[in-house]
């Protein structure tokens, strides 16, 4: 964009502190959760730990029921992810292809709501799950997270570029709609889907306000939650803490490492609806 | 259900219902009513209805464990006036997300415009960037609070070099709000990045080509060029970002809490108050009419876009 000498150097020179504003912190609670507790403790503090110990991790996984909210939120996660690329291709693809009446009303209704964060409704959410007597179980964790506007949104976009004569060759060899869905609209926007996927399984993952609101024992917590109450209730060494906050870490750079290509064509479009 | 799928031959005293039994078999009505119907119908009652029922709620003197909620009018929405612990809320709130925003954006934007320049290395450190945006929020604050932790903190070790005396980062309640928004910053800049990204990738190269061949310079370009074209993308991410920094509250519950013995300031943010009067105390209408402030603000926020969306 610009070849001028001065602008690139001075391009190296910010993106370098820019990411070592970003990848540095992340290093150090890496390093962190492999010091041993004098070293955490010690001043000057280090980057990376002079003796690396497992015993962190050791103590929170052995120690603490740190382990059983992993599985709740793996259990979360995967539920909402499984939800959320059904509702989302579903209503992607009849909004891609189908004429009804009101369509156009319909699909604008979900975008508009696409953006309210769920802290601004999640009174009534809570009363409505309080009243089914449903507090402090997975399926009132799961809920709210079983649809995604962002998804139908993205799988619109992904299915409408699906040809409309591939679907009425099927249809003239006698495919219903309920085939096509299945064999034919999934099969070719799975890429797409995948984004979607991931999407909803971070959105899932990271979650806290929820958790927050609707758990009430410990057996229910998540990894997120289990954290910030560890962080701010007990008076407790770090060094378990940093491990868990890693632990709670590293699912989603390996979800981001391995999908990389399909989030950055989801961001994209995210940017482009702009 | 005989209906006739030609429209060709015209036929004298065709019932209207036979013609729109015909017209939703042709569009697979039953089909959509199957496949949407339900989405719809989780739509409604996990989005829709809540969101109106928030609005009603604010209305009422709603106990969750009482059995009379009576309707109040506004007397909800007139406490807000005297609240203080509302208006501390809201007034942090509001210079958080100004600040946050702020810094957010415009460094994304700068780095977006530098990378552009540096294309080979451009997806190394859009990754590099984007490390902390996977990381989710409690773990991001984990983070930093041991990084501003006034005795062991690494920040505090990082300005003693420059000979800055050891701050009490997250006991002061200024420089705990500007610690809020270097968090936020680290959290979001990489988001940003790759969104200016795609926007500036879509500026043909020819129009830069054709301004430097008309000897325009950098500045000049960047003034006349890059930026009108990136406008709408500039909005959006102003409206992404507000929203995003105006719900704040992981960072807030971590950071703001004690731990290793160390007290923090209290700092009220206004999710939190929503939190605090909803689900400690129990008092629901009172946490909607709260809920419906931040409803109006982040409503208000999408009308502006959609209609300076409009006018292009």
């Amino acid at each position: 964009m610009f070849e001028e000498r001065w602008v690139r150097n001075t391009a190296w020179a910010v993106c370098i502190v820019v990411a070592l504003f970003t990848v540095v912190p992340f290093i150090w609670i890496i390093g962190t959760a492999f010091k041993t507790a004098a070293e955490i403790n010690a001043w000057p503090p280090t980057l990376l730990p002079v003796a690396p110990t497992l015993e962190n991790f050791a103590e929170i996984l052995g120690n603490t029921p740190f382990p059983r909210y992993i599985a709740n939120t793996m259990l979360i996660s995967v539920a909402s992810t499984a939800c959320i690329m059904v509702t989302s291709s579903l209503a992607g693809f009849v909004f891609a292809k189908y004429k009804f009446p009101m369509r156009g009303a319909i699909f604008m209704i979900i975008l508009a709501t696409a953006t309210i964060p769920i802290e601004a409704y999640m009174v009534p959410l809570y009363i409505m799950v309080f009243k089914v007597h449903m507090l402090n179980t997975y399926a009132a964790l799961i809920f709210p997270l079983t649809i995604m506007t962002f998804g139908v949104f993205f799988m619109r976009q992904v299915i409408i570029s699906i040809p409309d004569e591939l679907l009425e060759a099927a249809r003239i060899d006698g495919a219903g709609e309920w085939w096509i869905y299945l064999r034919i609209i999934l099969y070719l926007s799975k890429s797409g889907l995948m984004a979607v996927g991931v999407f909803a399984f971070s959105q899932a993952w990271a979650n806290f306000m929820w958790p927050l609101v609707v758990v009430s024992t410990g057996d229910m917590y998540t990894t997120e939650l289990g954290l910030a109450v560890y962080q701010r209730a007990f008076y407790t060494e770090y060094g378990p803490i940093a491990a868990g906050a890693v632990i709670s870490i590293v699912p989603m750079l390996v979800v981001f490492a391995l999908l990389r290509r399909h989030i950055m064509q989801g961001i994209a479009t995210t940017g482009l609806k702009a | 259900m005989a209906a006739p799928q030609s429209v060709a031959m015209p036929r004298p005293r065709r019932s209207r219902l036979g013609e729109a039994l015909a017209r939703m078999k042709r569009n697979r009505i039953g089909f959509v009513l199957c496949a949407l119907g339900p989405v719809l119908a989780l739509f409604a009652l996990i989005r829709i209805y809540p969101i109106a029922e928030t609005i009603r709620l604010s209305f009422f003197d709603y106990h969750i464990t009482r059995r009379r909620t009576p309707f109040v009018g506004l007397q909800n929405y007139l406490y807000l006036f005297e609240d203080s612990a509302f208006h501390d809320a809201l007034r942090n709130t509001i210079v958080f997300s100004v600040l946050a925003v702020i810094t957010t954006l415009l460094i994304a934007l700068a780095v977006a415009i530098l990378l552009r320049s540096i294309e080979k290395a451009a997806p190394t450190f859009e990754l590099l960037f984007y490390i902390p945006v996977v990381t989710p929020w409690v773990p991001a604050s984990v983070i930093w609070k041991w990084i501003y932790d006034p005795t062991h903190g690494p920040i505090n070790y990082f300005l003693s070099f420059f000979g800055v005396p050891r701050l009490g980062w997250l006991l002061d309640p200024v420089l705990i709000v500007l610690a809020l928004v270097v968090v936020s910053v680290w959290k979001l800049v990489g988001y940003f990045v790759v969104i200016y990204g795609v926007g500036l990738r879509a500026i043909p190269e020819e129009v830069l080509e054709a301004a430097s061949l008309d000897g325009c310079n950098a500045w000049q370009k960047l003034c006349h060029i890059v930026l009108p074209l990136l406008r709408p993308i500039i909005l959006f991410t102003v409206v992404t970002c507000t929203i995003i920094c105006f719900n704040v509250f992981a960072p807030v519950y971590v950071l703001t809490a004690s731990s290793q013995g160390a007290p923090a300031y209290d700092l009220k943010v206004l999710v939190g108050e929503i939190y605090a009067n909803g689900f400690v105390y129990y008092h629901m209408g009172y946490a909607g009419a709260q809920c419906v402030v931040l409803l109006l603000f982040v409503m208000s926020l999408l009308v502006v876009q959609f209609l300076a969306f409009r006018e292009k």
